[in-house]
């Protein structure tokens, strides 16, 4: 454990006290930001009541469930890594939700526990295997995408299965003119900044910004990727409960959905596909606007298809920028 | 003998399972071993394997091409509504068609090679890419059956063998050639190994990736065009399940997912492989949800034999060291 203290918090590729290598750092949460900026500025000419709170809630309700399979993609994605197998995890867990929830709150409660664990169990399995055999993560992950994808078509083979009428409730609930998601947005990013100054937030931060080293100065590998990975299925099974409070039923396939746009809400806030940078503020900022270029798309009258279109090339956009801009870093050491 | 053995022990290994899944199912479901079944299932597997072509090139060279099965989706759906039912326009179609995936694979290759992009990443998105454009184009509405001809190739007969069977054997052909006889085989396997010493020994690796996922992107054409003639029309979604089916394969067939080892060869099992197993599950009453934890579990043991923790506890187990293996 001693060991462990002995990581240095700077894992930067360019040393920071320079003060361009840290613009060069934040750039893509810059460009993030200011993308959004224009974004909402575009969708605010088009229509009305777009600067409100109501809009503020209704936003943040549509952007939840993506934004919380993002986190855990976040954490993966700092560590160096990529989960494919969210895209099951998310099917999974609302599929069990719908069949197994009940009436009763007692049993909600059991099971909404019960599919987190689950979630967690699952991921840890991911990061134990990745580290065991030694092989990709997305090839595990892959592996298990289809494993658990399997499982809910199992229990379920088709969207379908009902949720209590006061978990579909969850998201309309307001609390000092705020929506409850709003509510628990806040909350992730406490628990964010919380955590990225942890020793387990600053070593998986070091171990993906620079494997060896973070080994070298004793850190656990295999534990590192057994939490992270656990997170990411964790964070899966969160965003599959906060799922069936909007549709309020399971849907066995509907997880695959959400595999590449968690990635890209992660890569368009700053996160780097090479692991070591970025932040969940980035990811945030990625996933509204991932929603709001689907509210643009809605507005303008533009067939609905075009939504994901936009979102590959956005995401496309921002890793061809980040890959450059890696090389160059890379090149210039 | 004893080398050729040694060295290509995992594909070896592949035809031995699938000899033996073949007998099991000829067990459970008796009529199994019919000449028509043996038909069908070469037939099924004949889409997996000339799907799963690109994908061992690519997974060999180090990569992955996950944008597949919406690349075999288009390439269906474009060629049925620009066919229209008819053979004659498939001269022009055809072509088309094919030479719009391998675009599409070009693109892929220039995003992963040319400007470092995960393979995942650029795949990935041009799947999400193509579904969304492809939606655009035909507003979700069906198209119209797949004319006489391509029905003929996927699903007629020469003889006792399916038509498909020949297409498949020529395909094997030109993929043996292209690995085991052409620089570009060599170019390949270095490249796989170790991008960065290839680079330094002069291998063309930017030529040679953009090559591999361009001919994934011409392979997974031509699978969805033959398989509308399957299918008898093209329909959304039709792809997705080559997704796992193609990486699948070439797990099994024992090329190592990092890249550098493996063989078409070895491919051609694994579509069988997965194709019986397909066959099997019905006759044991279990569903499709089934069936992708079966292909799920198929990919981590095959990629967990591989890999150099498990062969090093192998060879612990049986009493010898790893040298010994290439003598």
């Amino acid at each position: 454990m001693t060991a462990e203290q002995e990581i240095k918090p700077a894992p930067s590729l360019a040393p920071s006290s320079d003060w361009k290598a840290r613009l060069f750092d934040r750039a893509p949460f810059l460009v993030a930001c200011l993308m959004l900026l224009i974004i909402v500025a575009i969708y605010g000419s088009l229509q009305h009541g777009v600067f409100s709170l109501e809009e503020l809630n209704l936003d943040t309700t549509a952007t939840l469930t993506l934004l919380l399979a993002a986190t855990g993609q976040t954490i993966v994605l700092i560590r160096g890594g990529i989960d494919l197998s969210i895209g099951g995890m998310v099917s999974l867990g609302t599929v069990i939700a719908a069949t197994r929830f009940g009436g009763d709150p007692g049993s909600v409660l059991l099971w909404s526990g019960i599919i987190l664990a689950l979630g967690f169990g699952v991921g840890a399995l991911n990061g134990l295997l990745i580290s065991v055999l030694k092989l990709q993560p997305f090839l595990i992950t892959l592996a298990t995408w289809s494993i658990l994808s399997g499982t809910a078509l199992m229990i379920l083979p088709t969207d379908g299965g009902q949720v209590p009428g006061f978990w579909s409730g969850f998201g309309s609930a307001e609390f000092l003119g705020l929506a409850s998601p709003v509510w628990l947005l806040v909350a992730l990013l406490a628990f964010w900044f919380w955590f990225r100054n942890t020793r387990l937030g600053i070593s998986i931060q070091a171990t993906g910004s620079n494997e060896k080293s973070a080994f070298l100065s004793g850190v656990s590998l295999t534990r590192i990727n057994v939490i992270t990975y656990g997170l990411s299925g964790l964070f899966a099974a969160a965003a599959a409960l906060y799922l069936t409070t909007q549709t309020g039923a399971g849907s066995p396939t509907i997880g695959k959905d959400y595999i590449l746009p968690s990635v890209a809400a992660a890569v368009i806030g700053g996160v780097s596909l090479f692991g070591g940078r970025g932040s969940l503020a980035g990811t945030v900022i990625g996933a509204f606007i991932l929603t709001i270029i689907g509210n643009l798309v809605f507005v303008l009258h533009i067939s609905s298809y075009w939504q994901p279109v936009a979102s590959g090339a956005i995401l496309l956009l921002a890793v061809l920028a980040s890959s450059v801009a890696e090389k160059t870093s890379r090149g210039e050491e | 003998m004893s080398q050729f053995l040694s060295r290509n022990r995992l594909i070896v290994l592949a035809y031995v399972a699938m000899v033996a899944l073949l007998l099991i199912t000829a067990l459970f479901s008796p009529g199994f071993l019919s000449e028509s079944n043996l038909r069908s299932t070469v037939v099924l597997a004949a889409f997996v394997g000339i799907v799963g072509l690109g994908q061992t090139f690519v997974i060999i060279g180090g990569g992955i091409d996950l944008s597949l099965p919406w690349v075999l989706n288009c390439a269906a759906i474009i060629m049925t509504l620009l066919a229209n039912g008819q053979d004659v326009p498939l001269l022009w179609v055809a072509p088309l068609v094919l030479a719009g995936g391998a675009a599409i694979g070009l693109v892929n290759g220039i995003g992963v090679a040319a400007f470092g992009v995960p393979p995942i990443i650029m795949t990935l998105a041009a799947n999400v890419i193509l579904q969304g454009l492809i939606l655009v184009y035909t507003g979700g509405s069906p198209t119209p059956s797949a004319p006489p001809l391509i029905q003929f190739l996927a699903v007629g007969r020469l003889g006792p063998l399916p038509v498909i069977a020949f297409i498949w054997a020529v395909l094997a052909l030109i993929a043996w050639v292209l690995l085991s006889k052409a620089a570009f085989g060599r170019h390949l396997y270095a490249l796989g190994t170790s991008a960065k010493v290839a680079e330094f020994s002069g291998v063309p690796t930017l030529r040679t990736t953009i090559l591999t996922y361009t001919i994934s992107g011409l392979t997974a054409a031509l699978g969805g065009m033959l398989l509308t003639g399957y299918s008898g029309q093209a329909y959304l979604g039709m792809g997705d399940p080559y997704l796992f089916t193609s990486i699948a394969a070439v797990a099994i067939g024992g090329a190592s997912i990092l890249g550098g080892s493996g063989h078409y060869i070895g491919t051609i099992a694994g579509a069988l492989v997965l194709t019986i197993l397909g066959g099997l599950l019905p006759a044991l009453n279990l569903s499709s949800g089934a069936l992708l934890v079966v292909y799920g579990a198929v990919i981590l043991l095959t990629v967990s034999l591989g890999s150099e923790t498990v062969a090093g506890l192998g060879g612990l187990l049986l009493g010898r060291g790893r040298k010994r293996d290439g003598s």
